[in-house]
């Protein structure tokens, strides 16, 4: 009997190479999208990482900005307007992979475009929670560790490296690997022995 | 005669797949955990970041005589980099050891899988580096988006698809028959 999670009987041969070469195909397209979009996006997490950083904080204080270049910068409303922006970090650098993680999805061969495009949404979509997440944890992260005195305040110890490690995590690896991850849980059953 | 093995139902159907990202994002997670304590960046992270740079700077000799090494900067008279954590390949290795290790397979596949794959990646690493010292000295500025998103995209890109590579081809032998679990 066929159980439901094997893969289908009629796997396609060679599937690793055709992967391959179907990502090799999607790249340029799908990081001709990302820049066109990026403005758009980058407003998007811009609002969503605000209104996040609402729900942990009273009175609502945090401003969060894009500039052209596609940075992202902080601003308090309770410090003073001279101090400027407390930090700034280049938003392009926070979302790169979701280039990847397009070329991932929309090369796995043997899968109709129907579904192709269904689970392509999907991880888009947690793709964009993951993004809102790990602006939030930037922000915290400049917080407890980057304004001196005013962060040695706020944030004991543990907080300091809570956030910290946090920021380091969703940052590095989980950035990184953030593609396989939703490729894996969408298309790993297709690698998996029968 | 009929089929008595049961189907599973609900979640249990996608129970490998969940065993897999279990696995995997607790040895991201704890791996770079680990790398992030100043002990273990200090003992092992700083001395392989300056192999790496070590071997860059003798390859961009080759290339350029021109080029000179200073600890951990590579220099020529129009550009100079420093090569520091995250210019090592060492996400990219975790990654790969990560899905590797998450992965049903037996022993052995595994660790031909992982001792290929650090070494793949290294090369990958190494194309990388180089490329980006040329980029600095002809085109400085392609520098910086080359640096943190098309050279970073390729080597995860390159540890990814080794990966798929090695658990379609080498790996994918029942667990049963290999004894892996």
């Amino acid at each position: 009997m066929k159980r439901s999670a094997s893969p289908p009987a009629d796997e396609p041969r060679g599937f690793a190479r055709r992967f391959a070469l179907g990502v090799a195909l999607w790249l340029a397209p799908v990081a001709v999208a990302w820049v066109l979009l990026t403005p758009f996006y980058n407003r998007f997490l811009t609002r969503a990482a605000e209104n996040l950083l609402r729900l942990a904080e009273s009175p609502n204080v945090t401003r969060l900005a894009v500039t052209r270049t596609h940075y992202f910068l902080i601003t308090r409303t309770d410090f003073p307007p001279s101090r400027g922006h407390l930090s700034s970090v280049r938003a392009t650098d926070t979302h790169f992979p979701v280039v990847m993680l397009g070329a991932f999805f929309l090369a796995v061969p043997g899968v109709g475009w129907r579904r192709r495009l269904g689970a392509l949404g999907w991880a888009l979509l947690f793709s964009a929670l993951f993004h809102v997440v790990s602006l939030f944890f930037w922000v915290k992260f400049v917080y407890a560790t980057q304004l001196g005195a005013w962060s040695a305040e706020h944030y004991g110890p543990f907080g300091q490296n809570f956030w910290g490690l946090g920021k380091h995590l969703l940052d590095l690896p989980f950035k990184l690997a953030w593609p396989l991850v939703l490729w894996a849980a969408f298309y790993l059953r297709r690698l998996l022995p029968r | 005669m009929a089929e008595t093995t049961p189907t599973p139902g609900g979640w249990r159907v996608y129970a490998r797949e969940i065993r897999f990202l279990a696995i995997f994002v607790a040895i991201l997670g704890g791996g770079f955990t680990l790398l992030s304590l100043n002990a273990v960046n200090d003992a092992v992270i700083v001395p392989f970041t300056a192999g790496v740079a070590r071997a860059s700077g003798a390859v961009l000799r080759a290339i350029d005589p021109a080029v000179t090494m200073e600890g951990t900067v590579i220099r020529s008279p129009a550009f100079a980099v420093n090569i520091e954590n995250g210019c090592n390949g060492v996400e990219a290795m975790i990654i790969f050891l990560a899905a590797v290790l998450a992965f049903p397979a037996r022993w052995t596949a595994r660790l031909a899988g992982l001792a290929i794959g650090v070494v793949a990646i290294q090369a990958v690493n190494l194309v990388r580096v180089v490329a980006l010292f040329l980029t600095g000295v002809h085109f400085p500025g392609f520098f910086d988006s080359s640096h943190t998103v098309v050279w970073q995209t390729v080597v995860i890109l390159a540890a990814v698809l080794l990966w798929i590579f090695w658990a379609h081809r080498f790996a994918a032998a029942p667990p049963a028959a290999a004894g892996a679990e």
